[in-house]
């Protein structure tokens, strides 16, 4: 008999006898489906906050803070740099010529949430190149904020989750009404996290005369090292131009880290309380099949093939955790919204999350399965058919 | 010939010997079903213990110390003219601005944020930061001074007499560079974490600052008493009531937690996962044991035979569970309490708390209960000769 025959052999009968151990079998499944439950809710949330890693920037696109800043919201920059910005070489212009430059001021606000919780979003006041840089921030409902006159657009996932965020709701800001005019959509660096307004309002009305970081679009990539080196060699600025992968990375890079470690930690220690229910329903398995497994021994069948079958037997039992478990938390948690750290993630449940979750359940089904399939394969013979 | 044996009778601990053999029948199945309950426990061990480590924290903060934010949010700044009128409200024993300076010392990525504050007040309002006399007084003449936290100093080889240049925002000068020398060390012996941060003159780096100059970050103020903090705190708000600049002054504990709640919030996270964790667990050991129960029902057979109770024999298999379980989850928080202390300087915990063995305890035995019953209810049911004719 051939190695593959065996195998099928063994596979078929090992998983006929699933149901027979129907309760040890669903623990297994049940086991694998929390843990992956678990760990692809919490992955979601890092996978939210993917477009703060700035992988989908445009290439031409970079960001310009004060030198050593280490985030955005560290960076100062003054007036007189950003018009050095706006006339460095390499800066794309429209056609009417104005540089595609913007440039942004926040200022931390606290709000409520529909519970009652206090959170905080950011305001930030864009200069008008907006339009120019982030023209795919639309507004997908009301208008436009106007300058001069303290009026706010929001983002649709700030207008679900805090109080008082509609459309011609007003918000006291030290003395200050904001009008809600409109609501945003797009992807720009901060997403779906802020309350955007103009920045000389915003300025005058927090007694600020500094812009944080500045984002740019140049006229081709390569116009980089021209554009770099100008504002670099100018000893009136000191700055520092980033790709807005880099500048994420910085501002970002530790949160993007924990959610990680803390997926991934969680996600580990339930995988090895799986692993053991695992180990326990297949060694049941094995040893409910001494007799028939050394009857096989006896009449030639090799170790290798019933190796290989209780292996298999794991990862069926594991395999259907990993879809259940993604089912779940996308049920659960797709398109929710959390915010962490003032920025609003949004759960997203994606492919590569249940690629994630497939490959755990297979290594959970492999481990749970390695011991009890050298165990299926050392049965001595004689011992276990004396027993008959 | 039955008679029946009074389960709680002085003598049960007669049974325990039969308990025991029944946990360990199956010795691989039931250290399989042990490490699974552990982990579960691991994980309940841990995260309970950062979440208690963190309200741990907040209840160490002093309610005298009173930080007064702008009204929009914390970190939106205010002017230094409101120093003086805070200093005039009745209660208030000391006041300091304070202004926060992101820095890194030689290289991007090796942080040490500076803290600007009028450094004599500062000390007065945090006697918990023990600091030489010498030290302070010396901060009194040189403007570029600073206190370093000993944490600080030993991760960066920093002595005092030592001269520092940190990249940080930029000044009026257009540079980066800020300069201070080394005055003093200080310690925080009370905070697990060491004493991490750094001390400047607020004069000094205020002068220097291109951006929000004049403008702190906000003010701590000292309340004379901690049963008038609450007061003085109301007091100071009321001040600036309708002003161009209202305040929203917080309790140190308040801060710390509005904070972490700024973060994540924890309970719920912590909630959810555990009540994920302990699903999987309830289903693993009923099923496991309604398994061992079938496996032994001509042994359950035999002892009814021999003048055991229905109820006996349920009780039996119900404290199997529960010495089980509580068997499995002192291992798990066991392990818990290694590994906590690692993360030590992180979140200021060197234990588990007790309350938190408390709840595991408690877990374990609602596990045991809610898991046990129905292989205990089958045992209660048995049919002796029923179940021997299936043998």
């Amino acid at each position: 008999m051939t190695f593959l025959k065996q195998t099928i052999e063994l596979t078929t009968t090992g998983l006929r006898s699933i149901a027979q151990r129907r309760g040890s079998s669903l623990v297994t499944v049940v086991g694998v489906t929390t843990a992956v439950a678990v760990l692809v809710s919490l992955l979601a949330i890092r996978e939210g906050a993917n477009i703060f890693t700035g992988q989908n920037a445009r290439p031409d696109s970079f960001v310009v803070v004060s030198r050593g800043a280490t985030s955005t919201a560290q960076s100062v920059l003054t007036r007189d740099t950003l018009a050095v910005i706006e006339n460095a070489p390499g800066i794309k212009h429209s056609p009417d010529g104005r540089p595609y430059v913007v440039a942004t001021a926040l200022v931390s606000v606290d709000v409520f949430k529909k519970d009652g919780k206090r959170g905080n979003v950011y305001l930030v006041g864009f200069t008008p190149g907006s339009a120019l840089v982030q023209s795919n921030v639309t507004i997908i409902e009301g208008r436009q904020y106007r300058p001069a006159v303290h009026e706010v657009t929001v983002s649709d996932p700030i207008r679900r989750m805090y109080k008082n965020m509609n459309i011609g709701d007003r918000l006291d800001l030290s003395g200050t009404e904001w009008t809600i005019v409109g609501v945003f959509a797009g992807n720009d660096s901060i997403g779906d996290s802020v309350l955007r307004a103009d920045a000389a309002t915003v300025m005058s009305a927090f007694n600020r005369n500094t812009y944080q970081s500045a984002n740019v679009q140049l006229e081709s990539p390569a116009a980089l090292a021209r554009f770099r080196d100008a504002l670099i060699s100018n000893p009136a600025v000191a700055v520092e131009v980033k790709s807005t992968a880099q500048s994420m990375q910085d501002t970002f890079g530790q949160l993007n880290s924990l959610l990680n470690f803390v997926a991934y930690f969680v996600g580990t220690v339930m995988a090895s309380g799986a692993v053991f229910g695992a180990l326990n329903s297949l060694y049941g398995s094995v040893d409910a099949r001494r007799r028939e497994l050394a009857t096989l021994r006896a009449i030639g069948f090799n170790g290798g093939p019933i190796i290989v079958s209780v292996l298999l037997e794991g990862m069926v039992l594991a395999l259907p955790g990993a879809f259940l478990g993604a089912a779940i938390a996308w049920a659960l948690f797709n398109g929710n919204v959390v915010a962490v750290a003032g920025l609003i993630f949004k759960l997203t449940v994606t492919a590569h999350l249940l690629s994630v979750s497939i490959l755990w359940a297979i290594v959970i089904g492999l481990i749970g399965g390695s011991l009890p399939a050298l165990r299926a394969a050392r049965v001595p013979v004689a011992t276990a058919l004396r027993a008959v | 010939m039955r008679c029946d044996v009074d389960l709680e009778g002085l003598n049960e601990m007669k049974y325990l010997p039969l308990v025991w053999a029944g946990i360990w029948r199956k010795r691989s199945r039931a250290i399989l079903m042990l490490l699974q309950i552990a982990s579960a426990f691991l994980l309940f061990g841990l995260l309970q213990g950062l979440n208690s480590g963190v309200k741990q924290a907040i209840s160490r903060t002093h309610p005298d110390r009173l930080y007064v934010g702008s009204s929009v949010s914390l970190g939106v700044p205010l002017p230094i003219s409101m120093l003086a009128d805070i200093e005039r409200v009745p209660g208030v024993k000391f006041v300091t601005p304070l202004v926060q300076l992101p820095s890194s010392y030689q290289q991007s990525t090796q942080a040490l944020p500076v803290d600007a504050v009028d450094v004599q007040a500062f000390f007065a309002m945090f006697p918990d930061y023990i600091v030489p006399r010498a030290a302070l007084e010396a901060m009194k003449t040189d403007r570029t001074g600073m206190i370093i936290g000993s944490t600080l100093a030993k991760r960066y080889h920093l002595k005092v007499g030592d001269r520092l240049t940190l990249q940080s925002e930029p000044r009026r000068d257009g540079s980066t560079a800020w300069v201070y020398d080394v005055l003093g060390i200080f310690d925080v012996p009370s905070q697990p974490s060491g004493a991490s941060a750094a001390f400047a003159s607020y004069d000094y780096v205020n002068e220097a600052r291109v951006a929000d100059r004049d403008m702190p970050l906000l003010y701590i103020a000292l309340a004379d008493s901690v049963a008038h903090a609450p007061a003085v705190a109301s007091a100071i708000d009321k001040a600036f009531a309708n002003s161009s600049h209202e305040t929203r002054t917080q309790s140190e504990g308040d801060l710390v937690t509005s904070q972490i709640q700024r973060i994540a919030d924890l309970d719920f996270i912590v909630g959810a996962i555990m009540s994920a964790v302990f699903f999987a667990l309830l289903f693993a050991t009923g099923a496991l044991m309604m398994q061992s129960i079938r496996e032994r029902v001509p042994e359950l057979a035999v002892l009814k035979t021999v003048g055991y109770s229905d109820r006996l024999v349920m009780g039996l298999i119900l404290t199997e569970a529960v010495v089980f379980c509580l068997l499995s989850a002192g291992l798990g928080l066991a392990l818990a309490s290694l590994i906590l202390p690692q993360a030590r300087s992180l979140i200021g915990i060197s234990s588990v708390p007790l309350t938190v063995v408390a709840a595991g305890v408690g877990f374990a035995v609602a596990l045991a209960i809610l898991g046990g019953s129905p292989p205990a209810w089958r045992g209660l049911k048995l049919q002796v000769a029923q179940a021997l004719a299936e043998r």
